[in-house]
């Protein structure tokens, strides 16, 4: 059997209540196909009972294991070292993005208090649905399988340099709610989700759908919601008011102008903000023409949006139906 | 093998990132890459177009595609995000034949040819690291690295979601460290190899945009780059441009020369810097390219 290295990050809180930080490294010999929440337990019943970390399931289910594994936010129990390991090393730290207790334990209650700021409940309202179609949850489905790990958050790129962003969990758990035909708040979750820190704040770099065990794809959620807010009416703000130049520009030109765009989107007190990079750019010759080049037909693409408007086609990607085993 | 490829610049390469397109041109012709225009290609519309017309979105990249397809090629780009645009535009009407065949009849009433998903979208980085033969490759480097510690930085677009794209994606994507390796130098392991340029997020969260930037770059410094690539025309503009800036939110000195993969590649196989638009960058390379004797 092969042996492998566990280069683990140990924490300790101090006298002073500092947390302290170092690397420990422990040696095992174990198939390929061992769990790392298997080899720690080995680590912690035979070589060191002061190594502390999170489990209950061991199925995947609960969500409590989830640490960095050689880099990535994965669970534990879910994931085989020979799948981990680079030349025999494999390197556990607690995850990111929240606050370390001990060792490979960390604090999840900011990350559920995001959760909770969304409200993840069904609410009263207006726009509650009285007849529902099997087909009403074909969006629902899509994120009902999140188990609340917490590691898309962990390894969200936004939630690394933004204290406020709300992160892809919550965002996914309120695409749930804004989906459902049940729900009576919709409109107004909307709103709510267009303030500044919530959907328009992702970067759209698609780490926590690699990152997510379950398949939630929170992203895919996020860019669902948006379309929702834009839809209904929520488009001030400079993430809808680029996304909404696009077609504009694209109808117009062919090409996106980047020119107007960037006044598009931040507007003219935006714009000045912009300036001093601007002038950075000028420097180089780079303010792009703001007669961008034309591409031949592309009265067809005016053609084709029109058609579009007049006759509107579903393009949503649909959950599989769950069927019972 | 001919390389043949319907040729997807993008619209930054176009215009602020032109010299992404000189040097992709010159070293697509040093490596018998043959790049053909596509005259009717639009925007791809990017994350936004998805966003705010989803139907409209796939009926644009459809539009592409077909025009590619139409000439017998599989398409090329050097924009991560025109290249996960497309490669997701790609990926849903290869498996989703009904949406397929719904967008289809839209755009033949608007006089476009039916695209019946048979190319596949390429970034020409992979073009250069899995198509073309190793052999000519090294045989075509002038100015080898000289072991010059560069740092790869890969881009979200060019990896993820990986079950989209046609190359290695996510975490196992190895092509920009394979290129650095078959020029002579040394790439380097660092945090933010995968990380998000913000590039996105530019304009609505300024602040974390820039932060996103000076740690990628300062990961990037800590670990011993001497200079940092990307396969991305808006990376570039992140990582680049917006480095000065992201320097002052910060307030610390990064001071990393970043420049397209198609830069470096080209100076390596000694093509004039100025062909390869290298004055146009924002932190000047020349120091470190001059202490590895590649100018
Ligand atoms: S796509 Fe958005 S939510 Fe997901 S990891 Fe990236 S920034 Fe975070
Ligand atoms: S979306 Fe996925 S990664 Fe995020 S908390 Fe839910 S299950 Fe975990
Ligand atoms: S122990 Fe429950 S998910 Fe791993």
């Amino acid at each position: 059997m092969p042996v492998y290295t566990f280069r683990i990050q140990r924490n300790q809180k101090n006298a002073q209540g500092t947390l302290e930080s170092r690397y420990q490294e422990y040696t095992l010999e174990l198939n390929e196909t061992t769990t790392v929440l298997n080899a720690l337990e080995e680590l912690k019943g035979n070589q060191d009972g002061t190594l502390t970390f999170r489990q209950s399931c061991r199925s995947a289910i609960c969500g409590s294991c989830a640490m960095k594994i050689s880099g990535r936010t994965r669970l534990a129990c879910k994931t085989h070292v020979g799948s981990v390991a680079r030349d025999g090393v494999i390197e556990l730290a607690p995850m990111a993005n929240q606050p370390v207790l001990k060792d490979l334990v960390i604090d999840i209650g900011p990350f559920f208090r995001k959760v909770h700021q969304i409200k993840p409940y069904l609410e009263e309202g207006p726009e509650k649905a009285t007849t529902v179609e099997r087909s009403s949850y074909d969006q629902v489905n899509h994120v009902t399988q999140c188990i609340m790990c917490g590691c898309c958050y962990s390894d969200c790129t936004m939630k690394e340099v933004s204290e406020e962003f709300i992160g892809p969990a919550a965002l996914a758990k309120a695409f749930r709610f804004v989906s459902d035909p049940r729900e009576g708040q919709k409109t107004a979750r909307l709103q709510e989700l267009s303030e500044p820190g919530m959907m328009w704040s992702c970067t759209r770099c698609a780490m926590c759908i690699d990152s997510c065990p379950k398949d939630v794809k929170p992203m895919e959620a996020i860019v669902k919601l948006r379309t929702r807010g834009m839809q209904k009416g929520f488009v001030d703000g400079p993430g809808p008011r680029h996304a909404l130049a696009f077609h504009q520009d694209i109808q117009k030109w062919g090409d996106l102008n980047e020119f107007t765009l960037l006044q598009r989107t931040v507007g003219i007190l935006g714009s000045i903000a912009e300036l001093g990079t601007a002038l950075h750019l000028l420097k180089k010759g780079k303010i792009p023409s703001p007669f961008p080049h034309q591409a031949q037909g592309v009265e067809q693409l005016q053609k084709i949006y029109k058609l579009l408007e007049q006759n509107p086609i579903d393009v949503e990607t649909k959950a599989k139906e769950v069927v019972p085993e | 093998m001919s390389l043949e490829f319907a040729y997807y610049p993008g619209c930054a390469a176009k215009q602020v990132q032109k010299e992404a397109d000189w040097a992709a041109r010159a070293v697509a012709r040093e490596l018998g890459i043959t790049l053909h225009a596509m005259p009717q290609a639009t925007c791809c519309g990017a994350v936004s177009l998805r966003e705010s017309k989803p139907a409209f979105s796939l009926a644009v990249a459809a539009r592409i595609l077909s025009e590619a397809e139409a000439q017998g090629r599989h398409l090329a780009t050097i924009c991560n995000t025109c290249l996960q645009t497309l490669s997701h535009a790609n990926y849903r009407f290869k498996n989703e034949p009904e949406l397929l065949e719904k967008i289809n009849s839209v755009i033949v009433q608007a006089g476009v040819r039916a695209y019946k998903a048979s190319i596949n979208v390429y970034h020409l980085l992979w073009v250069i690291t899995d198509q073309v033969d190793p052999a000519l490759l090294r045989q075509k480097i002038k100015k080898p690295l000289n072991g010059m510690r560069v740092a790869p930085f890969y881009g979200c677009h060019n990896l993820r979601p990986a079950e989209i794209l046609v190359a290695k994606g996510g975490e196992s994507a190895d092509h920009l460290d394979r290129l650095i390796q078959l020029l002579g130098g040394a790439p380097v392991a660092y945090n933010g190899h995968d990380k998000c340029c913000g590039f996105h997020v530019m304009l609505s969260d300024a602040t974390e945009m820039r932060t996103m930037v000076a740690k990628n770059c300062l990961s990037a410094k800590d670990a011993g780059a001497e200079v940092m690539i990307s396969p991305c025309t808006l990376c570039d503009m992140a990582m680049g441009a917006y480095q000065k800036p992201a320097e002052n939110a910060v307030g610390k000195e990064i001071n990393l020369p970043e420049m397209n993969f198609a830069q470096l590649l080209g100076l390596a196989m000694g093509i004039n810097p100025d062909t390869l638009g290298i004055s146009r960058l924002h932190v000047d390379p020349s120091a470190a390219l001059v202490a590895r004797k590649v100018l």
